[in-house]
């Protein structure tokens, strides 16, 4: 198929890295290399892992092979990867969120933990955003608790538990009372806030036109910090609700997984991370730069996030 | 407002040559892998979706919307020519268009399915083109409580595609209910019925129980007919008439009020996210079938019954872009993987693209037309090479389309396990069918349980379960009460075909 | 004899219903605090309209006929090929099991024409091969 200019001009830089002795590293997969996307295809951690792949295959000339596994936000994915041998060929990506929540809440049930993998480094952070229509009365998440609290109730509407056990938090932190609409996807989440039936809702990046054309506003970040595109906005944790969530999109192997090959495979994540092709892609999936922590930063992320997610998700 | 000289220019540029070749090469793309057994439309999109990471934004949204549009076309083909259809919409198609292919009549039936597929399209698209904006205004109001009145208007109609026996078809529409209550529940994300599969978290997948029913238990029923029988997979024609091999004009316009009529169902529908395709074909051809001076010609080969299938499921993807376009919201799967494209070329579909990106829309609008244009000319030809290809012995082209859809539902699902999974349901479907239970409504219920189900537990969130705040929406009570008389009508129609 | 096909699938459904209602249900499904829809509601009536129903057409059977027994004999006999089939392919991978399924299916149902075997079993497993991991870079099961 036809490459944009932007892939030619990789390729050609790849050639030329490759006939430099600096960049060839002297593992190479035997034979082709899978990257198992824990979602469906057409979604934006998909449609970042294809990109990721493509620029991957023209930095090192390793024949890649994107596969999508869905089920239980990666969670089938990951208990399948768990289960292969180490032997250097499948790679894993995923989000940190839903893995968490499923190892915190139902861990007996899994063949993993967060040691059964090798980290191999993250691609991008996801920001959560709590957004209410222009007309809304309120302003912020204060401003939004108080006239919960006047009108006696307020819709919401979330897409994934750790959404509902933040509204669930606010309550128990405030008193006030919420009528939690679970919607499939934040799409059906602005649907919802568009249509009137809820006032607010939770948004990953659906909510960027409506913010643009001036229909909704940003009334809380859901990140442990602020959010890059509205930096006014307080957290939960500044509006005195103490919880958030960091969704990061990350890649593991097996643990046990040959030193080498990890090695070489997280460089070339990490110089895919950086092609400006693959930047583009990021920045239309999540609205930011991507962000790679590399193999320890990757662990430790999940390590810190596990931990978090034992405070606020534990039953 | 998009000025004229803009919708100008980007229709425009969408007779580019550059444009034109890439519509063609995905509707010849579509038609082909949408017509292989176990593959179908969407798989055929999510396939092509990689290869246009390297295009400009407008050639390749083009040539998604030719392999859509393909891939409709070509997924008639195995429901008409094998009775194997590889998606549920298709389904309905095959309840006529195979009967009328046994009598030796495939090119007729299988044109019939072109010809009211692009109707249908092609209504819809000119809905989309001149009045998308007040009807996704529309779509919103349509809020939970009217998604559930909307459903159970849905369930209230597939009572016309009950056979002979009221308690058997509840027990396939349970079943299918039941089977779509595996995996996540919808309002506490609990796994559900998954004993110990994760793969199950998200439910069965369609690709897995559509097949598995539809396309590999019929298989396997003709194969054990087969046995020691060697003959082609269809005739081609049994006489030289040659009204048996095309449509003819009289026919053709002795079907257009049940093709407007599927048009407006599809197009109702698809502007409305997650009802889909398949309730539509199935509501027109009920509809249809119960509106007849002779329902009992239906399943016989009936050309009204392709049409209304046909022209009803096609309505709903150019209708599905109305939500899409101007509020960035999928309205089903293949929506969902437009809406990718647009996302890797830096656009997202919501209220300011019309204004933004004015000039790409309307070329996008430009392409749909002449995908409608290429589409009925590719299919004129495909159709003759589908049908010399199932002209073949069945011993290939049933171990070679089994192959084809072990292949295809591993892409379209997580691998062996989704494979695995076809072949429990087709064992189901095979049971099914031979004590007679309709597969039809089971596929149905299945595909429409989990956002009926979600839809409840949204409006019982909304209304704190005080489901008398249903009276205060009146859409959803002129809903319900028309489910009450067309449930009444079809049951009454049902008891005058058994009559007869 | 005629009503003796409604009477065991009815019979069936009621058997289903009730064992997921009383058995399979509570003990698959998680309980939770709260909430408007219970995850085990619909699963529930669903379970419970299985039973009533299938009660309904054993007590009440139509005149259905099931198909041919050696026909469904048969049946199971491709079933029990597939099984082995993807058990196969879950060792050794689609590009050695395919052809040998292939030529299995088309043996029983009684090919024996040379050309036609060796289209199905050759030509046609190695196209899906070249198409599918050559031209579209994808995985075969």
């Amino acid at each position: 198929m036809k490459l944009s200019k932007n892939l030619v001009a990789l390729a050609a830089s790849a050639v030329m890295a490759l006939t430099a002795p600096s960049f060839a590293e002297d593992w190479a997969p035997d034979g082709p290399l899978t990257i198992e996307i824990g979602f469906g295809a057409g979604g934006s951690t998909d449609t970042m892992g294809r990109v990721l792949a493509e620029v991957m295959k023209e930095n090192t000339g390793w024949n890649i092979v994107v596969e999508n596994k869905p089920g239980g936000g990666g969670v089938a994915m990951f208990t399948g990867l768990s289960q292969r041998p180490a032997d250097g060929k499948t790679i894993g990506m995923g989000v940190s969120i839903p893995v968490l929540v499923q190892l915190v809440q139902r861990g007996d049930q899994l063949p993993f933990n967060v040691d059964s993998f090798d980290y191999l480094g993250t691609i991008a952070k996801a920001e959560l955003a709590l957004v209410a229509s222009k007309d809304a009365p309120f302003d912020d998440l204060e401003g939004m608790i108080a006239y919960a609290k006047e009108k006696g109730t307020l819709p919401v509407a979330t897409m994934a538990p750790p959404q509902v056990l933040m509204m669930k938090q606010t309550k128990a932190t405030t008193g006030a009372e919420f009528n939690l609409v679970t919607a499939d996807g934040g799409a059906e989440v602005m649907k919802l806030i568009l249509g009137g039936q809820v006032m607010a809702g939770f948004g990953s990046g659906e909510q960027f036109p409506y913010l643009e054309s001036g229909d909704m506003k940003v009334i809380a970040s859901a990140n442990q910090s602020r959010l890059s595109y509205a930096p006014e906005a307080k957290t939960f944790i500044e509006s005195g609700v103490n919880a958030y969530v960091d969704p990061v999109f990350f890649l593991a192997m097996k643990a046990g997984t040959d030193a080498e090959a990890l090695k070489a495979i997280s460089a070339a994540i990490d110089e895919a991370t950086k092609a400006p092709a693959f930047a583009e892609i990021v920045q239309n999936a999540v609205k930011g730069a991507p962000i790679n922590m590399g193999p320890e930063g990757a662990k430790q992320m999940m390590v810190d996030g596990l931990a978090n997610a034992k405070i606020l998700f534990a039953k | 407002m998009v000025d004229f000289s803009t919708m100008l220019a980007g229709f425009g540029d969408a007779l580019s040559f550059l444009n034109l070749a890439f519509i063609l090469f995905g509707v010849v793309l579509g038609q082909f892998v949408g017509a292989v057994p176990g593959i179908g439309p969407i798989m055929a999109m999510a396939i092509a979706i990689p290869f246009t990471f390297g295009l400009d934004p407008l050639p390749a949204i083009a040539f998604l919307v030719g392999v859509n549009k393909g891939g409709l076309v070509g997924g008639a083909v195995p429901a008409v020519l094998m009775n194997t259809p590889g998606t549920p919409d298709a389904a309905a198609t095959a309840m006529d268009g195979y009967p009328l292919a046994k009598q030796g009549k495939p090119l007729k039936a299988t044109k019939m399915a072109l010809f009211s597929s692009i109707t249908g399209d092609t209504f819809s698209d000119i809905v989309l083109i001149t009045v998308s904006a007040p009807l996704a205004v529309l779509a919103l109001k349509m809020g939970p409580i009217e998604v559930v009145a909307l459903m159970i208007f849905a369930f209230s109609i597939l009572a016309g595609l009950i056979g002979n026996s009221l308690a058997k078809g509840i027990i396939s529409a349970a079943f299918g209910l039941l089977a779509a209550s595996i995996g996540q529940d919808p309002e506490n994300f609990t796994p559900r019925l998954i004993f110990g599969y994760w793969d199950l978290f998200d439910g069965l997948a369609l690709p897995s129980v559509a097949i598995g029913m539809l396309a590999i238990s019929e298989i396997l029923h003709r194969l054990s007919e087969a046995h020691g029988n060697l003959r082609p997979a269809i005739i081609a024609k049994n006489t030289d008439n040659p009204d048996d091999s095309r449509v003819t004009w009289a026919e053709y316009w002795s079907c257009r009020v049940t093709m407007l009529r599927g048009a407006i169902i599809g197009t109702i529908l698809g502007a409305l996210p997650g009802i889909g395709s398949t309730a539509a074909a199935f509501m027109s051809y009920a509809m249809t079938k119960a509106s007849s001076k002779d329902p009992g010609s239906f399943g016989k080969g009936n050309i009204h019954g392709i049409a209304a299938s046909e022209s009803a499921n096609s309505a709903v993807v150019g209708a599905n872009l109305i939500p899409l376009l101007t509020l960035g919201i999928p309205g089903s799967v293949g929506a969902a993987l437009i809406i990718s494209a647009f996302m890797i070329h830096g656009m997202q579909p919501g209220p300011l693209l019309f204004e933004n990106q004015g000039r790409l829309v309307y070329g996008l609008f430009g392409a749909m037309i002449m995908a409608n244009f290429v589409n009925l000319w590719v299919g004129q030809l495909g159709l003759r090479l589908w049908v010399k290809v199932v002209s073949a012995p069945e011993s290939i082209i049933f171990s070679s389309a089994l192959l084809l859809c072990f292949v295809g539902v591993s892409m379209a699902t997580s691998g062996l396990f989704g494979v695995a999974i076809m072949l429990i349901f087709a064992i189901i479907g095979y049971l099914m069918t031979s004590f007679g239970y309709s597969l039809v409504i089971f596929i149905i219920a299945f595909f429409l349980g989990p956002r009926f189900e979600k839809s409840i537990a949204q409006s019982l969130a909304l209304t704190n379960g005080d489901m008398t705040q249903v009276l205060k929406s009146p859409v959803a009570v002129a809903l319900l009460i028309l489910s009450v008389v067309s449930l009444v009508w079809f049951l009454r129609t049902n008891a005058r075909v058994e009559d007869e | 004899m005629g009503t003796m096909a409604d009477r065991i699938s009815g019979l069936f459904f009621m058997a289903l219903g009730l064992v997921m209602y009383f058995w399979i249900n509570p003990t698959y499904i998680e309980t939770v605090d709260g909430g408007n829809l219970s995850p085990d509601s619909l699963p529930n009536i669903c379970s419970l309209i299985l039973a009533v129903a299938g009660a309904f057409v054993a007590i009440k059977p139509t005149n259905h006929h099931v198909r041919n027994p050696v026909l469904m004999a048969k049946t199971g006999l491709y079933v029990a090929l597939l099984v082995a089939g993807i058990w196969a392919m879950s060792w050794l991978g689609f590009e050695y099991v395919a052809p040998v399924l292939a030529l299995a299916i088309m043996w029983f149902v009684g090919e024996r024409r040379l050309l036609w075997l060796g289209l199905g079993v050759v030509v046609v497993p190695a196209a899906i091969w070249f198409i599918v991991t050559q031209l579209l870079g994808r995985a075969l099961p």
